[in-house]
């Protein structure tokens, strides 16, 4: 239940951002946005790897506490 | 208006450093394709030969693709015209060489010797045949092609493909194969030990004479091929078609501007010069010198030719006075400025992150390490 | 006098030589930037399971890469075999980026790729990182500027014609950069391609852990594509948006057709979910509407009319009438430049002269000048592209694209929980996720390139009258090799995926000697070269 709750809550999410978007730049400065979000999105999903092995050395701390 | 004469003259110049580029960089490569087969006569000795160009040939390529983009943009009839009129012939060029990125990268991924054995035909072909028409399409531009233009410019083409591939051209190419093998086979014996050094030092040796014999013989048939000249046209400075001048077609015409300019003969000098001791450099094992030489001897017969056709760039033998020149193919003068401006930036740059790339991957490569090294081709 | 045949045979070698191309552009451009993303972490962490990544999925990168450079060698060169009179016609600005590509992007991206790939033992890493980085950035700028002589094509800014040379010539080289379709156009079809990578990267790695291989190189890409792909979905349907309203303004024509919107209506007009076109009735056998809603999503008011194909092809009409005037002007300045009536009665007519050409394709002798009514009446039809194709290629784009998104936000969801290797369902879900990004990459081309229809450049050049002048032998003879070499290609290319795929990272250890039963343990110090 919660995967959906979350679920609705991501997307409504997405979609008020890209309706901001969408507001803020009809002619929009799109290079320099990609060159931006581009950026982000290599650093987010970098730091998306990173956050599982941090995840993952927490777990097996957890575990060897047991 | 003077400075679009000047910019004019710039591209023409430029034009030929691209193709020296392609024939240099681009023929390297497609000339170890062509020797293959020569050079390695195991699985082990091919691979060693594909691996030491293997970090490069993806970046010379672009020489090519450049040429093809640079030509567009500064001389857009040409590549209307040429490349549209030699349409099989450009077609042949094409397909054999789009099969050559997939014989590297796709050669060694299986361990089957019908599989390797068949890359190996694809490498051959995807080098031999496009410098064949390579310089085929330099003998066409020396002979004139078959087309006209309409009203608005339309080109129209008269004959078949076959007339493309007449005795001259094929010389032409010739010439282009022989000088790609020396070139590809230089830089095996730079980074090449054991039997493909010598294997190659011999191919070298070979191909640096028989480019010589038939760059001679092109030269004397030259002689007695109807030549273009320009009888009536615009100011060279001004915007112009090539619908409104003059042109004559004469025997022997072609040596008119080095009857004019004396000192032009020693451009194709410097070709007997660079290739005789190039072979004698790669004879005595100075692979670095004999590469080096190779590539002044392909700056010199490229430079021959233009020399022999300035201000002509692509004649046509339909009707000599649509003939395509310096003055009326060019673009506008704000995109040669535009072009100019982006080649001062970054023609330096691409020389030296080249220079780089060569640097980092330099040394010998022997079976040992290619067997062992996952990445290899 | 051009066969309308070999227009035809030319239209259709272009667009499956482009499509073909268009099948490896997209990947290439997204997973050099999810490979440049793994080998940051490696970098910074120092763990080698992601060095192991970054060469695996560049290993993948390459078989794909190879077809990419093959495929666009022609492209290069095929509107010089093809379309020789749209190459001189236009050369002197569309020429321009396609040159400052190859200066400024594609030598960087292609003399990189060998070091990236040869380069691991003789480079440092922040050095290699640095190299991966520039392939990634390299191709992106390939197709900025690929896209940068696209957006001239779909609205063409920065240029004039000159009726001395009888060309199009650049006049601001800036205003061709920086125009609307071209930066909105580059950004969509760039993060299109990031989201093409991401659903690629998480569909392989599914496919590991539906099979529990490769676990750990799996989650962890997995994870990042996940990431990746999520943002990017938001880019690329935001994009899509911004590409809709600039070309809605620039292209009323492809509008009317996306939308199969016939007749121009008071506003606010409805938005047709579903429907059935008819082309040559000029309505809709069928139509699914929601009211109200078309108007503000393309225009942005609820007062602004759109334009339907009715008033279009009355436009279209009286532009043709005016364009055969520039024509038969230009004709006569051609005999004699200094005729300074034709000149002036050339400046008088000269925005229309596009249509005037247009128009050529039904007159007698291909000559505008001596059009009937009939032959104006068919050209202005023409205006209209094909709805139906246009329609319902839009749809399927549109479609994919919020599937991919709401795809992503699964596969945040369930991988930061660290719980997607236990939905197996999902993981399934995520391997027949493979395709959509691909139907959505060839679909959007379509709404795009066949939108633009008939015209090579939007309202300036006609495509019948590009085309080179060859006999229809030789374009059969050349679209069969086309379609024989490439059938080819594919086959090698899906085989050879498949089956680096199917053997994994394991095959690509440094050590050469593959773990128990293929599986790459973590825990396992993979030789590195910096040691």
């Amino acid at each position: 239940m919660g995967t959906l709750i979350r679920f609705v809550v991501f997307f409504a999410i997405a979609m008020i951002v890209i309706v901001l978007a969408i507001i803020l730049g009809d002619y929009g400065a799109w290079y320099f946005a990609w060159v931006l979000g581009t950026v982000m999105i290599v650093l987010v999903s970098a730091a998306g790897g990173a956050l599982l092995d941090t995840q993952e050395s927490e777990k097996t701390e957890e575990d060897g506490a047991r | 208006m003077e400075i679009y004469l000047l910019l004019k003259v710039l591209w023409w110049l430029l034009l030929g450093v691209l193709l020296m580029g392609v024939a240099i960089m681009v023929g390297m490569d497609m000339g170890v394709g062509t020797i293959l087969r020569l050079v390695g006569r195991t699985d082990a000795e091919r691979r060693v030969a594909l691996n030491i160009i293997g970090p490069h040939w993806d970046g010379n390529q672009v020489w090519f693709i450049l040429g093809g983009g640079a030509i567009f943009a500064a001389w857009p009839l040409i590549y209307a015209t040429a490349f549209s009129g030699l349409y099989v012939v450009m077609l042949l060029l094409l397909w054999s060489m789009i099969v050559r990125p997939l014989g590297f990268e796709y050669r060694s991924k299986i361990d089957l010797p019908a599989w390797r054995s068949a890359w190996d035909w694809a490498l051959f072909v995807s080098g031999f045949v496009p410098m064949l028409v390579f310089g085929a399409a330099v003998g066409n531009m020396l002979q004139g092609v078959p087309f006209r233009f309409e009203w608005n410019l339309a080109s129209v083409y008269s004959g078949s493909f076959l007339s493309l591939l007449n005795p001259f051209a094929i010389l032409c190419g010739l010439l282009a194969v022989s000088l790609s093998v020396y070139m590809g086979g230089a830089m095996l014996m730079n980074r090449g030990e054991d039997v493909l050094y010598r294997r190659a030092q011999r191919l070298v040796v070979r191909s640096g004479l028989v480019a010589l014999a038939l760059f001679s013989l092109g030269g004397i048939w030259v002689y007695f091929l109807d030549g273009y000249q320009l009888v009536q046209s615009p100011d060279p400075a001004i915007a112009q078609t090539p619908l409104q001048q003059v042109v004559e077609r004469a025997v022997g015409g072609w040596l008119g501007n080095y009857q004019r300019t004396p000192l032009l003969w020693l451009i194709p000098f410097s070709v007997y010069a660079t290739t005789l001791l190039g072979v004698a450099a790669a004879r005595s094992g100075r692979s670095h010198l004999a590469w080096w030489l190779g590539a002044l001897a392909w700056i010199g017969v490229i430079g021959t030719v233009g020399a022999a056709m300035f201000p002509f760039m692509m004649p046509s033998s339909l009707e000599p006075s649509h003939s395509l020149t310096v003055w009326n193919a060019s673009s506008s003068q704000l995109t040669l400025t535009w072009m100019t401006g982006w080649s001062v930036v970054f023609v330096p740059l691409i020389l030296w992150y080249t220079s780089w790339c060569f640097w980092v991957m330099r040394g010998k490569v022997n079976e040992r390490d290619v067997a062992s090294d996952e990445h290899a081709y | 006098m051009i066969d309308p045949l070999v227009v035809e045979l030319s239209r259709w070698q272009f667009a499956a030589t482009a499509l073909f191309h268009f099948l490896f552009v997209p990947l290439t451009l997204g997973l050099t930037f999810i490979v440049a993303a793994m080998e940051t972490v490696y970098v910074t962490t120092g763990r080698t399971i992601y060095r192991e990544m970054a060469q695996f999925w560049g290993k993948l990168l390459l078989i794909n890469f190879a077809l990419g450079v093959a495929t666009g060698l022609t492209m290069e060169f095929q509107f010089g075999t093809n379309w020789s009179f749209y190459s001189s016609f236009v050369g002197d600005i569309f020429g321009a980026p396609l040159a400052v590509e190859g200066l400024m992007a594609f030598f960087m991206e292609s003399t990189f790729i060998g070091l990236m790939v040869f380069g691991w033992e003789r480079l440092s890493k922040i050095q290699h990182l640095i190299v991966t980085y520039l392939v990634a950035l390299g191709s992106n700028l390939s197709a900025l500027w690929i896209l940068v002589a696209n957006g001239f094509m779909q609205a063409p800014e920065g240029a004039v014609f000159n009726p001395l040379t009888m060309r199009m010539e650049l006049a601001s080289f800036a205003e061709l950069i920086f125009g609307h379709d071209a930066q909105s156009k580059f950004v969509h079809t760039s993060i299109a391609g990031y989201v093409t990578a991401a659903i690629f990267v998480c569909g392989v790695s599914a496919f590991y852990m539906l099979r529990k291989q490769h676990m750990e190189l799996a989650r962890r890409s997995f994870r990042m594509a996940a990431l990746f792909g999520v943002l990017s979905a938001v880019g690329v349907i935001t994009l899509g948006d911004a590409l809709g309203f600039v070309g809605g303004h620039a292209q009323p024509t492809k509008l009317a057709a996306m939308e199969a919107l016939w007749r121009t209506e008071k506003p606010p007009v409805g938005f047709n979910v579903i429907a059935i076109p008819d082309q040559q009735k000029m309505e809709n056998a069928y139509e699914l509407q929601i009211p109200y809603l078309l108007t503000p999503l393309v225009t942005r008011s609820l007062d602004h009319v759109i334009p339907g194909a009715d008033t279009l092809v009355a436009q279209a009409k009286q532009r043709i009438v005016s364009g055969i005037e520039a024509v038969g002007a230009l004709r006569a300045l051609q005999d004699n430049p200094e005729d300074e009536a034709a000149l002036s009665r050339f400046l008088a007519h000269e925005d229309d002269l596009g249509y005037g050409f247009l128009v050529g394709a039904y007159a007698p002798d291909q000559d505008p000048t001596v059009a009937d009514d009939a032959a104006i009446e068919r050209a202005a039809r023409d205006a209209i592209p094909s709805v139906a194709t246009i329609f319902w290629s839009f749809r399927v784009m549109v479609a994919c694209g919020l599937l991919m998104l709401m795809f992503f936000i699964l596969a945040v969801i369930y991988t930061l929980r660290n719980t997607v290797e236990r939905q197996r369902w999902f993981l399934g879900a995520s391997v027949l996720m493979l395709p959509v990004p691909w139907i959505a990459c060839e679909a959007g081309w379509l709404v795009a390139e066949i939108g633009r229809q008939p015209w090579t450049v939007y309202e300036v050049l006609p495509t019948w009258m590009s085309v080179s002048t060859h006999s229809a032998g030789y374009m059969l003879f050349s679209l069969a090799g086309f379609l024989l070499l490439y059938s080819i290609f594919i086959v090698i290319e899906m085989f050879l995926m498949l089956r680096a795929i199917r053997q994994g990272p394991s095959s690509h250890r440094p050590t050469g000697s593959a773990g128990a039963a293929g599986e790459t343990a973590l825990a396992a110090p993979v030789r590195s070269a910096e040691v």
